[in-house]
């Protein structure tokens, strides 16, 4: 008898404990069956999925593309949330900056996120290299490394840079668009200090990775499961909000390739 | 500007310059709750960071962000209703309106819309919510061990709570305290002992609808609204005889033994029906009786005001005790059977408690005769013995306007505890 799936998640928060419990009951009660363990950053995880100590990784766009480079495009996704689909950037500047186009920001201090993030610093850059805006050569970049290892997951990096914005510390900044509907949500954006400047195009976010020698039929049932979470059920609601998501979808794969091309641009590993 | 014809719009809104997070999103997720999933909502505005934010909004939510589309200054928005339910619970109620009763509207006219539906039984888990709110699922099961409607209801408890919340009064101000003046010491000493007395089977009052309020189902609102009357007027009792004891140079009395054992028998019972009818169907109801008696006898117009104000609370009280014991009886045969029991019980576990107590007697003597000289000695002798008597057939009214025949309330009033509560 196969030992259950096991999952790995990073613990970028304390209520990845129960939302991952939660799902661990959900699934034993739909049928396949699985555990979970976490990590403290992405980096372990992607080493215990190149090493099979975990059979999925809940994963970052980042990881996800580390571990593809890292396997020669040996792995492969299974789902991911419907806010993953769509994922873009948003960058904000400072109501009273002078800034109103992003030809505006050439030689100013535009705020990012953590290094290791993919929607709070290297995609927003590399976006901004392809409207003509070199960030080492244009820009006086601020840059927010906070809780490096977790690629941005916890949106303290995030926070920093609206904080800066909102304060005029940075004319400009960037942030994960689900960060500001979120501030916009909790009423939190002062428009008299910031606002919206430009949408990136949009990108893929996290998906559940798994090495491509993973037999789909020990998959396939875990995948049916998670997609038949159900928004509007009160058990599995308070699950997917903690999560970010109103529903699982198939993994799409498409929107890794500007990221793919980042990384490769940027030098990082 | 041109809309595109495919789009039907079933919702409109004019933000004119608001910003998203300015208000603009209680509107948009308020409108877009209208709809139904595939339903669209356009949204007009003259703020130029609103069609952005709202795209961004809308992944979020859950809804479709459908168009943009940007004409001298003003933009017009489509977004398209997703299948997300914002609220899990039914759509609230529309178009209820109480009737008035004058200037006032009037706990007895609020059985209407959906609040009207009183179960007979609640349902297994409850809510802290209004009867008739429309419950979101996947809050917490709450439960609570009082769901039938025999087991804490009453015929007119509406009318009941209403007098109670219009009759409330302050201990502080509403008695004559300034009127109080040194009294013979000995009926001070008779005044102070009896006030220690009723403060004491006060608490019990308090103390035993305060162990079942928590466990009424909120379905039964009116039962647990009315208890927490019933508490307060306790509270209020509580206070004012202890100040009245602490008030004349005189002081707390003694809290006899035999009175806390009669006191903590009331707390034993399990069940509200039982309680109620132990504590305010014989024991409030005989208390009616002493409190007119002080107040007929009272020394003094702040000690007579004081009863008299603790009376009119206690009758209310007492109404309720013989209201509900009457629709459990009626509701459910086995009740006079388990109230019979309940007192023989009581009467047994009481059974070393021969008489309410040499020093509450000595003091209703001194009391009700006004002193200790002989005479007066004589008349407070006899006037305690004819109040024994009142307690005794007014205890059978009342057991009789319960729902019991006269053989039987006759014999449960003579198994009373001689302790009056």
């Amino acid at each position: 008898m196969t030992r259950p799936i096991l999952m790995g998640a990073v613990a970028y928060d304390p209520k990845v404990v129960p939302i991952w419990d939660g799902i661990r009951e959900y699934i034993a009660e739909a049928g396949p069956g699985m555990d979970y363990v976490l990590f403290s950053n992405y980096e372990a995880q992607v080493d215990a999925l190149l090493s099979g100590f975990i059979d999925i990784a809940w994963n970052t766009n980042l990881a996800y593309v580390r571990a593809q480079r890292r396997t020669g495009g040996h792995c492969r996704a299974l789902a991911m949330r419907d806010t993953d689909v769509d994922y873009c950037s948003v960058i904000v500047s400072g109501t009273n900056s002078g800034i109103s186009t992003l030809a505006d920001l050439r030689s100013r201090t535009l705020a990012v996120g953590s290094r290791d993030s993919g929607h709070a610093a290297i995609l927003p850059l590399y976006f901004l290299k392809r409207q003509d805006i070199d960030p080492q050569r244009d820009l006086n970049l601020m840059r927010f490394d906070l809780d490096v290892g977790k690629h941005g997951d916890t949106g303290a990096s995030e926070s920093a840079v609206l904080n800066a914005v909102a304060s005029g510390q940075a004319d400009a900044g960037v942030v994960g668009d689900p960060f500001w509907a979120k501030a916009l949500e909790e009423r939190a954006v002062d428009g008299d200090r910031i606002r919206l400047l430009w949408t990136t195009p949009t990108y893929h976010h996290c998906n559940f990775t798994v090495l491509d020698s993973m037999d789909e039929s020990r998959t396939t049932p875990w995948v049916e499961a998670l997609l038949k979470m159900d928004y509007n059920n009160a058990r599995h609601r308070p699950l997917l909000d903690m999560e970010g998501l109103k529903r699982w979808l198939p993994a799409q794969t498409e929107g890794y390739r500007t990221l793919f091309e980042a990384v490769e641009e940027q030098g990082i590993e | 500007m041109t809309r595109p014809i495919t789009n039907k719009v079933e919702a409109h809104y004019n933000g004119e310059d608001l910003g998203v997070s300015e208000g603009l999103l209680v509107a948009v997720a308020r409108l877009l709750d209208s709809l139904i999933e595939g339903e669209t909502l356009e949204v007009l505005t003259e703020n130029p960071s609103v069609a952005d934010d709202l795209r961004v909004w809308c992944r979020r939510a859950g809804h479709r962000f459908l168009n943009a589309t940007r004409e001298n200054g003003k933009s017009i928005i489509l977004i398209q209703r997703g299948f997300v339910r914002r609220t899990l619970a039914d759509p609230p109620e529309w178009g209820v309106r109480m009737p008035r009763r004058g200037d006032t509207i009037d706990m007895r006219d609020w059985q209407i819309g959906r609040h009207a539906t009183i179960a007979e039984e609640a349902p297994m888990s409850g809510a802290l919510a209004p009867r008739g709110a429309s419950l979101e699922e996947g809050g917490p099961a709450i439960e609570f061990s009082i769901r039938k409607r025999s087991d804490i209801w009453a015929n007119a408890i509406s009318e009941l709570y209403e007098q109670a919340t219009s009759s409330q009064w302050v201990g502080a101000r509403d008695i004559p305290w300034q009127e109080l003046a040194p009294l013979d010491d000995e009926v001070e000493r008779a005044v102070c002992q009896i006030m220690t007395f009723l403060a004491e089977n006060e608490y019990a009052a308090l103390y035993v609808p305060a162990r079942f309020i928590g466990q009424i189902h909120p379905h039964f609102t009116e039962a647990a609204l009315l208890l927490s009357t019933v508490m307060v007027d306790e509270a209020r009792h509580i206070e004012v005889f202890t100040k009245r004891a602490l008030a004349n140079g005189g002081g707390l009395g003694v809290a006899s033994a035999a009175t806390q054992l009669s006191l903590a028998s009331l707390l034993e019972p399990k069940d509200f029906s039982i309680a109620s009818f132990l504590l305010s169907v014989l024991g409030e109801g005989t208390f009616l009786d002493l409190l007119a008696f002080l107040e007929e006898h009272a020394p003094d117009r702040t000690t007579r005001e004081i009863c008299r104000r603790a009376r009119q609370d206690e009758a209310r009280h007492v109404r309720f005790g013989i209201a509900h014991a009457k629709y459990t009886l009626e509701a459910d045969l086995s009740a006079a059977r388990r109230f019979s029991s309940a007192v023989e019980a009581r009467a047994e576990f009481l059974k070393s408690v021969s008489g309410v107590g040499a020093l509450i007697e000595e003091s209703l003597i001194i009391y009700a005769g006004g002193g200790m000289s002989a005479s007066s000695l004589r008349a407070g002798t006899r006037r305690v013995a004819e109040l024994y008597e009142t307690m005794h057939a007014n205890r059978v009214k009342r057991l009789a306007a319960a729902g019991f025949d006269f053989d039987q309330a006759d014999r449960m009033s003579r198994l009373h505890t001689p302790n009056f509560m």
